[in-house]
């Protein structure tokens, strides 16, 4: 792209964001969203902080965090229109430009990537950084402006690497999964080597953005900036979006799935997660990232406080929250305006909707969490208690994020408002749970019991709030 | 009794008025055609008439059943085709039949008879299996054109059902769509095709700026005059550019 072109499509690309962003969260909402991140995050991190838990979790959570957010951004590029409209309506991006403008896809997606980190890095990504450290600094003591400028900035750039990470290992392996069996080869090998070298207790932390950001020494600094280089590249050099799929034929499925379970929409709803990409298994990979991540603070917790957590309370109550995951992928390919055609109330489509998630969810998450709570060990009550958790906060989830969002999860992301009111209805009863789970191991019958009896009460208040969302939005969508 | 009846219907979004003051009422076995340019108020009309938005204010009747109170009654008993919507992303055409057989409570048998003939009607039968992702846009419109009849309703509503089909399957569709008028059925079809409207219908409603500015039977229209001409008088424009106010 000669003649500057580059440039005034980034920043084409870059107001659009803006715009799209601003039309979501409904005009000026949009500016407050970086102010709120830096206050929840500073809440958050003050607040566990304070409860007890090593500072180093609370930044290793964040990094983790920042992997998995850098994972789903940009994707947006490589998924298609169709998807596109299923998630955000009828919407026409720069990136799709190349069948009608002079500019090459590859380029305009390079470009698109590109806005993409430094828009995240600089609306989400700092005030994320400057909200952590200065909560942290406030509660351990104030280490004086200079140390928190310092940290701050350190902060800042191994969060914005760990995110470009999870950008490039989305490219990464997208491309060489696309490049037949050879890609899926190199693929595997990749993820057999990372699991081995973590079997064999391999310090991989230690070469990775957190762990320059816990001792920043040039080894580990090169070792970073290598394997971001080579996942960028790799992802650069493998994926080819101009790459068309052949059309697809099926067998017909949906009269005999339909016959098990009763609803229509209920099995259309499982025929779509199943045949879009990843089928069921995204699902499950879903549960398996906030696995991994509770696995990892639990063991950071232990070594640093000496005292290990419960595996099956802070396992249940981190894997319930899959109901919100699993609500997204059901979602994921229709809206209300795919259903206008035929004679079915918005109440029936919601039902359709919670008979898959019950089918889904809690199964996918027990699922996920049986063996963990095996292979972690604790006293059989706590995993019994873990699991009643995790049925409890998974309909929770469910009922409040239908109440809130009705079919469209992914509102949250894009309105502040709706984002608060989401992140306090969550922080209100698993922050307490969490800190009985990390700092008050092993749990006590007392306890034990009234977790349960929070997880029955944490189900019903779900179930009540996707009653009272039905007619919610049953006027909702006929306004519009 | 009319198949339709609308009295003094009106919807704004907003500031924005997308239909003012409404009244229309449509017989049992017309094909009526209402005719507008974009943005006069047709997609919100049809949208009203089928339960999916709620009204401001007035009174509708569709086949004796108020759309605003039974919105569902209404839909079980007529076909919709809208303008925009394609068959589900990851079902295939015979799937998105079975699934709407199954909502409509139409007996497997009948539905599988009815995909054979719409299949071979329309000419998508190689493509039954497919992914509806992986159908062009014309197949997916053939799909959702087959669907909206699949249950033989009394009444049916098409946005602009000709849109993205080859002129052999367009001439398919036309001699469907009079010969279900001729069977008795009513046909309501929204469209900003003035050639469409005038070689398919009987009778013409022109809506602009959210009402009903003309009231046309082609058949009937003296001497030279045609369906195009009296749409442009009524919508105040002409073809070199934009008169008056509008």
């Amino acid at each position: 792209m000669p003649d500057g072109r580059t440039r005034r499509v980034f920043a084409a690309m870059l107001r659009e964001e803006w715009r799209l962003h601003g039309r979501l969260f409904r005009g000026s909402h949009f500016a407050l969203f970086p102010v709120l991140v830096a206050f929840v995050t500073a809440g958050a991190a003050g607040g566990v902080v304070w409860t007890g838990t090593a500072p180093e979790t609370v930044y290793a959570g964040l990094h983790g965090l920042a992997v998995v957010f850098g994972l789903h951004t940009g994707s947006i590029g490589f998924v298609g229109r169709d998807a596109i409209d299923d998630l955000l309506g009828d919407l026409t991006l720069l990136v799709f430009s190349a069948r009608t403008l002079p500019l090459s896809q590859s380029r305009l997606l390079g470009v698109f990537v590109v806005k993409d980190l430094v828009y995240y890095a600089l609306l989400f990504l700092l005030p994320m950084s400057l909200g952590t450290a200065t909560a942290v600094a406030a509660v351990g003591g104030f280490p004086g402006v200079a140390s928190l400028v310092g940290t701050t900035a350190l902060l800042w750039a191994t969060l914005t690497c760990a995110f470009v990470l999870g950008m490039g290992a989305t490219l990464a392996g997208l491309g060489l999964t696309g490049r037949g069996l050879p890609g899926r080869a190199v693929f595997g090998a990749v993820l057999a080597a990372g699991a081995a070298a973590w079997a064999t207790g391999v310090d991989i932390a230690a070469y990775t953005p957190y762990g320059v950001f816990l001792a920043p020494t040039g080894p580990r600094i090169a070792a970073t900036g290598v394997a971001v280089a080579a996942v960028s590249l790799v992802g650069a050099a493998t994926f080819d979006p101009t790459a068309r799929r052949p059309a697809r034929t099926v067998g017909p499925t949906f009269r005999r799935w339909r016959r098990r379970l009763g609803d229509p929409v209920a099995t259309k709803t499982l025929l779509d997660v199943h045949r879009s990409s990843g089928g069921f298994a995204k699902v499950l990979f879903s549960a398996g990232v906030l696995l991994g991540v509770t696995v990892g603070l639990t063991d950071l917790a232990g070594r640093i406080t000496g005292v290990a957590p419960s595996a099956g309370i802070s396992l249940g109550a981190m894997l319930g929250l899959s109901g919100f995951t699993t609500y997204n992928w059901l979602t994921q390919s229709d809206d209300v305006d795919a259903y206008r055609a035929l004679p079915l109330s918005v109440a029936s489509l919601f039902t359709g909707k919670l008979r898959a998630f019950l089918l889904l969810g809690p199964v996918v998450g027990l699922a996920v969490y049986a063996p963990a709570v095996v292979w972690r060990g604790g006293p059989v009550g706590e995993a019994i208690a873990g699991a009643a958790l995790l049925v409890g906060v998974a309909c929770y989830i469910f009922g409040t994020t239908v109440y809130l969002t009705g079919f469209s999860p992914n509102e949250f992301l894009f309105d502040t408002a709706l984002f608060a009111v989401f992140s306090l209805a969550m922080v209100v009863p698993l922050v307490p749970v969490l800190v009985v789970g990390f700092a008050l191991a092993p749990v006590s019958p007392a306890l034990l019991a009234a977790i349960g009896l929070g997880s029955a009460v944490l189900g019903l208040i779900g179930i009540a709030l996707y009653r009272r969302a039905i007619p919610k939005w049953t006027r909702r969508y006929r306004q519009d | 009794m009319p198949a339709i009846q609308i009295e003094s219907f009106r919807k704004s979004y907003g500031d924005v008025t997308a239909v003012g003051d409404l009244s229309l009422s449509v017989a049992e076995g017309e094909l009526f055609g209402l005719l507008g340019p974009n943005g006069a108020g047709k997609t919100t009309t049809m949208e009203t008439l089928t339960g999916q938005l709620v009204p401001d204010g007035g009174e509708i009747s569709v086949l004796g059943v108020d759309p605003v109170a039974h919105p569902t009654r209404v839909r079980e008993r007529v076909g919709i085709l809208p303008e925009k919507e394609s068959p589900p992303s990851f079902m295939t055409p015979r799937e998105y039949f079975e699934f709407v057989g199954a909502v409509r409570d139409l007996a497997s048998e009948t539905v599988d008879e009815r995909i054979e003939r719409w299949a071979d009607r329309l000419g998508f039968a190689a493509k039954l299996d497919t992914m509806a992702t992986d159908l062009s846009r014309g197949q997916q419109q053939k799909v959702m054109i087959a669907g909206a009849f699949l249950h033989e309703p009394a009444l049916v509503f098409i946005d602009e059902p000709l849109a993205n089909l080859d002129p052999i399957v367009q001439e398919r569709v036309k001699r469907f769509l009079r010969d279900y008028r001729d069977a008795g059925n009513t046909v309501v079809l929204t469209t900003h095709d003035v050639d469409v409207a005038a070689e398919l219908c009987s009778r013409v409603g022109i809506v602009y700026e959210g009402g009903l500015v003309a009231d046309v039977r082609p058949p009937d229209l003296p001497g030279e005059e045609t369906l195009l001409d009296v749409f442009l008088d009524r919508v105040d424009a002409t073809v070199d550019g934009v008169a008056g106010d509008a």
